[in-house]
């Protein structure tokens, strides 16, 4: 465990390291990969000088150089890019260890502003932390590169022919121009065009989801036609808008060209002598020919980028997507300068919850601390929802929750009991004793034994029984009680119940209930649940 | 990745191909595979023309000012203007295509694959819960889809790898035979060395997200405990090693993959510096050569790029192949006369009202689903003397008309949901079962009415709105048997009196048998009939 930890930590250090010097050796690397593009540029263009000047004699020892700057360039190139590959990946999973801590701990525990799916929830912590993770690795370290690199490749040009070099620089003012134009169209039709493919991946979702339903009423054909139409709708719409989509791509391919092919015929006619206006400078075969090898080099980093926009355009949509979560109120802290409210009863006035499907309230209702009540309604109607607000973990949209004697709800006064009951890898005992550390096994035992764990303890080896997450060799009801049981230990005096006798055999349901109104007379205990049993058995009925 | 074990994981066997799979033709990326050649070849053919060029020129120059005044200078200045246009216009042509042939050629396959799966029976056809759903038909269809785009790209790359050839010839045949050796070598190298490298990290990496999504997914289950005993640390603690498991395999996946890249700009060099070597002709052949084979090898590095992709999408490929491997035949429900029911030992004519009892988790629901042919029955049912199981899905829907307890509503307005329940239903005749079911006057309340928006999960509908509204879909299906479950929860006691109330008269009315799952006492008056499920058992 302790080496773990240490292992961690170095690993932290270690990327911590490579994240702040990542700012500086990515473009440094980015330098090489210049460095390496001119020297093989010079192998090409001192080869053609060779030959020309030995005017096609045999190629021996005077082109064994230049093929030798021809391979080391790559070399040079090759170890460039798997340097920014390196460093890149460094910082990109640097930065997205640290995202993944606070997004986890707030999805997983944090107060929310809407309920969330697991599978949505799933989502959120992976694809999306993943897409920006994308970002960061293959877009990020491109757009330095994509600012210093041309400017770069004019400098070394430069000594060789500053006119080409200028010829160069030339072409970036029309070119930008131009991409701001095409650019801006391009980035509102995508931007369309990503709305109109939420929708469809929405609505396609949703009606694959429901097909049960629709093949029971006959409806796959009618169905089928609609979900054609969409699809063909949006595919056809998309393609509208690809035509400006794709401008700027043409304007860069363009200029790309155009730069090449003007260093080509500026180089060309000097060389012959025949510019249409004084010449200068005064180029030859060799330099002229590196001119012209480096002229593809001048918007490489950009067609780079190009290549790179879908992952930032993915990376954007997850971060805005993110967005919403890093602006969560922090859960109501409880005031620690003044001793902590003793809880005698739970006090809720005009609650109204108000979120995506559903809507609760307003609901007023005050329990005692010794309480047995029952919130009623139709699946989806919003009971754990509601539960969920009274422990602080959904924010209500409006509504008043307390004490009895209007003190605020301590968060450690909430016991929660899960239809599902959390594992985690470990003994029986840790499990039980989860929400409660450190106490003492005799007291573990005789909760364990209360909630009617009694059997799996003498069957399977008591509290040291090995339990994984998955539950294997736990039936629903055991598992149910294992829920009950770590309630108890917390020791809190307002426990929620989310449906605890859902999907159980009668009897075990009315061991539970028995259980349920046991404990009732010491704690306040709220259940969510549309078991009629339960709710003739508890003291009230709130109905949703 | 569960569909097909007996398909090798080795990446050059048994690979679904990609066209096929999306139901294209070669054909259909003709024009766009036309433009990404016509790109390649003005892409190589600017550089070497421009070298070549330079280089005669400089030798014409050096020549004296006659040969130089001499030099045909027209032409191949008017050739690398035209080579900078047809480039851009290509690779125009070539993106908009292939988006073009891939986007229409997947809404086809989305709309095949959706009739295909709805072709299926519901008691064993494949998973459609919103996960499985989106990750097939979403996020498979996608990657395909970028497959296709990439598509033309890989002919390209042919396209320069014949371009770069002829161009060499220029330059002697020993260069023309070397570079034919580099050229015909490069794709089976390279996609060895693709799969060498990334295979074994794909697929960690692959193994390591399902890892992480399952045990998040579990946690996630758990958030309400996890956040009222703030746990959050410990959680984060246990997912954190498979995390971790997962930024391996990724460093590793992209290591591996600038790798590549880094090993194509190295055999390029390789090429060029052959070329150079080996080239026994004058200065401008030898340059037009070189620069043809530097952009050609570029060129072919897209076959090397969609090879490693392909790596990595080959499990979502195979999941669309079983999906269009399913028998599309469509099987409209039979309307036939009402049939008799028989519930264990209970038989019941057509316009029976028969009530299920029982406690909660003893199986009723999943009766009436059994009914509704959505799941495989457990209790002995029979439908005019056949047990239900062994009828076709298609005969148990012309005779039930089901209102599930979850009451799903379908993202669309008020009109879509009941527009389900059969072909051709009237806007009168939908007032008339919103009237029934007690829905009318907060439908009508909305000023668009019918055309009120209802999103996923029921939007501004209340669960009992959701209820009601699925109740009237369920009567305008006019099927001999209504099957409703709970079907008043979350109903005040007066709306519930007054639905069970116009019900009834809907009942008798159309003579329609009723098949209830309820504990509240009022619906189940309406029933002369109540069955311990017990009984059924």
């Amino acid at each position: 465990m302790l080496r773990k930890a240490v292992k961690l930590y170095l690993h932290g250090l270690f990327n911590l390291i490579y994240v702040k010097f990542a700012r500086v050796l990515i473009p440094a690397a980015w330098l090489v990969d210049v460095a390496g593009a001119a020297l093989f540029a010079w192998g090409v263009a001192s080869g053609v000088g060779a030959i020309a000047t030995k005017h096609g004699a045999s190629g021996g020892v005077t082109l064994l150089t230049p093929a030798a700057w021809i391979v080391c360039g790559a070399l040079l190139r090759a170890f460039a890019v798997c340097s920014v590959d390196r460093l890149a990946v460094g910082a990109a999973q640097a930065a997205s260890r640290t995202r993944r801590a606070g997004l986890w701990q707030k999805l997983l525990g944090g107060r929310l502003a809407r309920p969330i799916s697991s599978g949505e929830s799933a989502n959120l912590a992976l694809d999306h932390s993943m897409a920006i993770e994308n970002r960061d690795q293959r877009f990020s370290p491109i757009r330095i590169n994509a600012i210093v690199g041309p400017l770069v490749v004019a400098l070394i040009v430069t000594p060789a022919s500053w006119v080409a070099a200028a010829i160069m620089l030339a072409t970036l003012v029309p070119f930008t121009l131009g991409m701001i134009l095409a650019g801006t169209a391009s980035r509102r039709a995508a931007e369309r065009q990503l709305d109109a493919l939420g929708a469809l991946s929405g609505l396609f979702v949703d009606r694959v989801t429901h097909l049960p339903l629709i093949r029971h009423f006959g409806a796959e054909a009618r169905i089928g036609r609609q979900v054609r139409a969409a699809t063909g709708d949006v595919a056809r719409r998309t393609v509208t808008v690809l035509r400006t989509a794709f401008l700027s791509n043409a304007v860069l391919e363009f200029f790309s060209a155009l730069s090449i092919a003007l260093v080509a015929v500026y180089c060309g006619f000097s060389l012959l002598g025949l510019l249409p206006f004084p010449a200068p400078e005064k180029l030859t075969l060799v330099p002229a020919f590196f001119v012209l090898a480096m002229a593809p080099e001048f918007y490489l980093p950009m067609r780079r980028l190009a290549a790179a926009y879908h992952e930032k355009q993915l990376g954007e949509a997850a971060a805005k997507a993110l967005a919403p979560l890093d602006e969560q109120p922090a859960a109501p802290k409880p005031s620690s300068h003044e001793p902590a409210t003793a809880f005698d009863g739970l006090h809720v006035e005009h609650l109204r919850l108000a979120f995506p499907g559903i809507s609760v309230g307003p609901l007023s209702f005050e329990l005692a601390a010794g309480d047995l009540a029952a919130l009623s309604g139709p699946t989806g109607s919003g009971k754990t929802s509601t539960l969920a607000a009274i422990a602080g973990q959904l924010v209500p949209a409006s509504g008043h929750i307390a004490t009895l004697s209007g003190a605020a709800l301590p968060p450690d006064s909430v016991a929660w009991a899960a239809q599902r009951p959390l594992l985690m890898t470990g003994t029986l005992g840790h499990n039980l004793a989860l929400a409660a550390p450190g106490t003492r096994d005799a007291e573990v035992l005789a909760v364990a034994r209360q909630v009617g764990l009694g059997d799996v303890l003498d069957r399977r080896g008591g509290l040291a029984m090995a339990v994984d997450h998955a539950g294997s060799g736990l039936s629903g009801g055991e598992r149910r009680r294992i829920g009950l049981a770590r309630a108890i230990l917390s020791g809190r005096p307002l426990i929620l119940c989310d449906e605890p006798t859902a999907d159980l055999d009668e009897a075990s349901a009315a061991a539970i209930i028995t259980l349920l109104v046991t404990l009732s007379a010491e704690r306040c205990i709220l259940v969510a649940t549309h078991d009629a049993a339960l709710i003739a058995a508890a003291r009230r009925e709130i109905a949703l | 990745m569960n569909t097909s074990p007996e398909v090798n994981s080795s990446p050059d066997i048994a690979r679904p191909a990609v066209l096929e799979t999306a139901g294209l033709a070669r054909r259909h990326l003709f024009f766009a595979s036309l433009c990404a050649g016509l790109a390649a070849l003005a892409a190589i053919g600017l550089l070497a023309v421009s070298g070549w060029f330079l280089t005669a020129a400089a030798l014409a120059g050096s020549a004296g000012v006659a040969t130089a005044m001499a030099f045909n200078y027209l032409i191949p200045s008017a050739a690398i203007r035209l080579l900078a246009i047809v480039r851009t216009l290509a690779r125009y042509g070539e993106r908009l295509l292939s988006h073009k042939v891939a986007l229409e050629g997947m809404a086809d396959l989305r709309g095949a694959l959706f009739d295909k799966l709805a072709a299926q029976d519901s008691r064993h056809a494949p998973d459609t819960s919103p996960g499985e759903a989106s990750t097939r038909l979403i996020d498979d269809v996608e990657a395909l889809e970028d497959l296709v785009i990439r598509q033309p790209a890989r002919h390209a790359a042919v396209v320069s790898a014949l371009v770069s050839l002829a161009l060499v010839a220029f330059g002697g045949w020993r260069a023309l035979l070397f570079l034919a050796a580099m050229m015909a070598a490069l794709p089976f190298l390279f996609s060895r060395i693709s799969a060498a490298l990334t295979h074994a990290p794909a697929e960690e990496a692959a193994a390591a997200l399902g890892d992480l999504r399952t045990r998040y997914v579990e946690l996630a289950g758990s958030r309400a405990e996890i956040a009222a005993y703030g746990l959050a640390d410990q959680a984060h603690a246990e997912l954190e090693p498979i995390a971790h498991r997962l930024d391996e395999a990724r460093r590793r996946l992209f290591r591996a993959e600038a790798l590549q890249g880094a090993l194509l700009s190295i055999y390029g060099a390789l090429a060029v510096a052959g070329v150079l070597l080996l080239a026994r002709e004058s200065a401008p052949m030898v340059a037009l050569a070189m620069l043809a084979t530097a952009s050609a090898v570029e060129g072919t590095g897209g076959l090397s790029r969609s090879l490693l992709r392909r790596a990595s999408l080959e499990a979502g490929l195979r999941r669309i192949a079983a999906l269009n491997a399913l028998d599309p035949a469509l099987h409209q429900p039979v309307t036939a006369a009402p049939g008799t029911l028989a519930l264990g030992r209970h038989r019941f004519e057509p316009g029976a009202r028969v009530a299920i009892v029982g406690p909660s988790g003893s199986g009723k629901t999943r009766l009436l689903l059994a009914l509704a042919g959505m799941q495989e029955p457990v209790a002995d049912l029979r439908l005019r003397g056949e047990p239900i199981a062994a009828l076709p899905a298609a005969v148990l829907n012309g005779q039930f008309a089901l209102s599930p307890q979850d009451a799903p509503v379908l993202i669309g307005t008020v009109a879509d949901n009941l527009r389900l329940a059969r072909p051709g239903v009237s806007e009168a005749e939908m007032w008339e079962a919103l009237k029934i079911a007690q829905l009318d006057r907060r439908i009508a309340r909305d000023e668009t009415g019918l055309d009120t928006p209802v999103s996923e999960g029921g939007g501004i509908l209340s669960g009992g709105e959701r209820k009601r509204l699925s109740l009237a879909r369920a009567l305008l299906g006019g099927r001999p048997w209504l099957v409703l479950d709970e079907p008043s929860e979350g109903l005040d006691r007066d709306t519930e009196a007054r639905l069970v109330d116009s019900l009834r008269h809907w009942l008798d009315r159309t003579g329609t048998g009723l098949i209830l799952v309820s504990h509240r006492p009022v619906p189940l008056a309406l029933c002369e009939k109540s069955l311990q499920i017990a009984e059924l058992a």
